[in-house]
């Protein structure tokens, strides 16, 4: 039952958890989030953690708060997110693991791209 | 906002609440209040006042001071506010040799605002059968039913002692998910007390924190993030940590977040600096406000 860390508010996780469903498109843009009391009763969360959380991803323009129906997934959601990501990738992750590629002496001819 | 809105808004107000029990104070001048649409955790140790201040709740026990429930007095107005509150208390039991449908139909008999339609639609979400009789529950399905009986009731305000007091995990996941889901629609409101600190922390939106019947915090759970600062930190530093008396230091827990010390309010730059932010976590916060030492993490 405890699946919340106590790293960042946990508002902030949920915001952070249905952020990567929506980069798997999940819910699909344009169409509508889960309802607050199906989110706070799946994550066993307080119907305003939740509330927060959404309210999170609407100010990032997001998702949009259509009055008396709940939140919608916007158009360029995904791009957005994966943009963002992307972003974070190169400058927090790549640096980093490119230099333990380096130490270990691997060459991109060596890295396989396909799949297996 | 005037006095005549705050009334209106809040379910239970307590003011200068003590209740004794012969010499014995077991709620120590207390004040607070639950206004409606929340979900607050009544936490405290065994004897620390929670079910006393429940019962008082409810017209169990008299109390000097104030105490309004749904703007009524507990004790004079029992009747009448027992028909917009509900209560499960910590000895709860059903008659053992009633069956499910029998007990609702006691139920209509007794609360005017009891909808039989609601139990039954409430109990199929649970494993228990209309025709099973209670003796023939296990511990978990006892619990789900007495939850489906009281959530059917159209009240504002539940109280709950202890609801998942022997019961496994699945079971208390079940029961929470059907007070989620099934109670909690922006307008009533649920106080419930449990030493599952940790496992409710994420469902409350207020606590209230009894010590031996002093509230010792009542807050909003959006608040404790702000005004209470943990910071994690190096066991190097820990040292320095401790010599800005933080209310708990050197919480070593089974969390991502190690070695924490949590302050009440911000400490100086100096020591800010030593450490990184975590969030002030439900538990520690217990731990450090309701001093007892020989209790360790272990047990919630």
């Amino acid at each position: 039952m405890h699946t919340w860390d106590d790293r960042q508010p946990i508002y902030q996780q949920l915001a952070e958890r249905l952020a990567a469903g929506l980069l798997d498109g999940d819910p699909a843009e344009g169409t509508a989030m889960p309802s607050v009391r199906r989110l706070a009763t799946k994550h066993l969360l307080n119907p305003l953690t939740v509330n927060r959380a959404l309210q999170t991803l609407d100010d990032e323009g997001l998702l949009e708060n259509r009055r008396g129906m709940g939140f919608y997934v916007n158009h360029g959601a995904r791009e957005r997110l994966r943009a963002a990501e992307r972003q974070r990738f190169l400058d927090k992750e790549w640096p980093r693991l490119r230099e333990r590629l380096r130490r270990l002496e691997i060459s991109p001819e060596q890295l396989n791209w396909e799949t297996t | 906002m005037s006095a005549q809105n705050e009334k209106t808004d809040y379910l239970v107000e307590a003011k200068s609440l003590s209740i004794s029990y012969g010499s014995k104070r077991a709620v120590d001048d207390v004040s607070f209040h639950i206004p409606k649409g929340r979900v607050v955790g009544l936490l405290g140790h065994n004897g620390a006042g929670k079910s006393t201040l429940m019962r008082a709740m409810v017209g169990l026990a008299r109390g000097t001071g104030g105490l309004t429930v749904l703007g009524l007095d507990p004790c004079n107005d029992r009747v009448q506010l027992l028909q917009r509150a509900c209560y499960i208390p910590d000895v709860a039991i059903l008659p053992r040799w009633a069956r499910v449908e029998e007990l609702i139909s006691i139920m209509s008999g007794l609360n005017p605002n009891f909808s039989a339609d609601r139990a039954r639609q409430l109990l199929k979400r649970t494993s228990v059968g209309l025709r099973d009789k209670v003796k023939t529950l296990s511990k978990g399905m006892m619990v789900q039913a007495h939850l489906a009986l009281t959530a059917a009731i159209d009240a504002q305000l539940m109280i709950l002692d202890e609801p998942t007091l022997g019961l496994d995990v699945l079971s208390r996941k079940a029961f929470y998910e059907m007070l989620i889901d099934e109670w909690c629609d922006g307008e009533r409101s649920v106080l419930i007390s449990t030493h599952q600190v940790e496992e409710i922390e994420s469902l409350l939106s207020d606590v209230l924190m009894l010590n031996e019947g002093k509230l010792v915090l009542s807050i909003s759970l959006e608040d404790m993030d702000q005004r209470f600062v943990a910071l994690s930190h190096d066991s190097a530093v820990a040292d320095a940590m401790a010599a800005a008396h933080p209310l708990l230091r050197d919480r070593t827990g089974p969390g991502p977040a190690g070695n924490a010390a949590i302050f009440d309010g911000t400490p100086p730059e100096h020591v800010m600096a030593l450490g990184q932010r975590v969030r002030p976590n439900l538990v520690d916060l217990f731990v450090a406000l309701t001093r007892k030492p020989e209790l360790d993490r272990t047990q919630f």
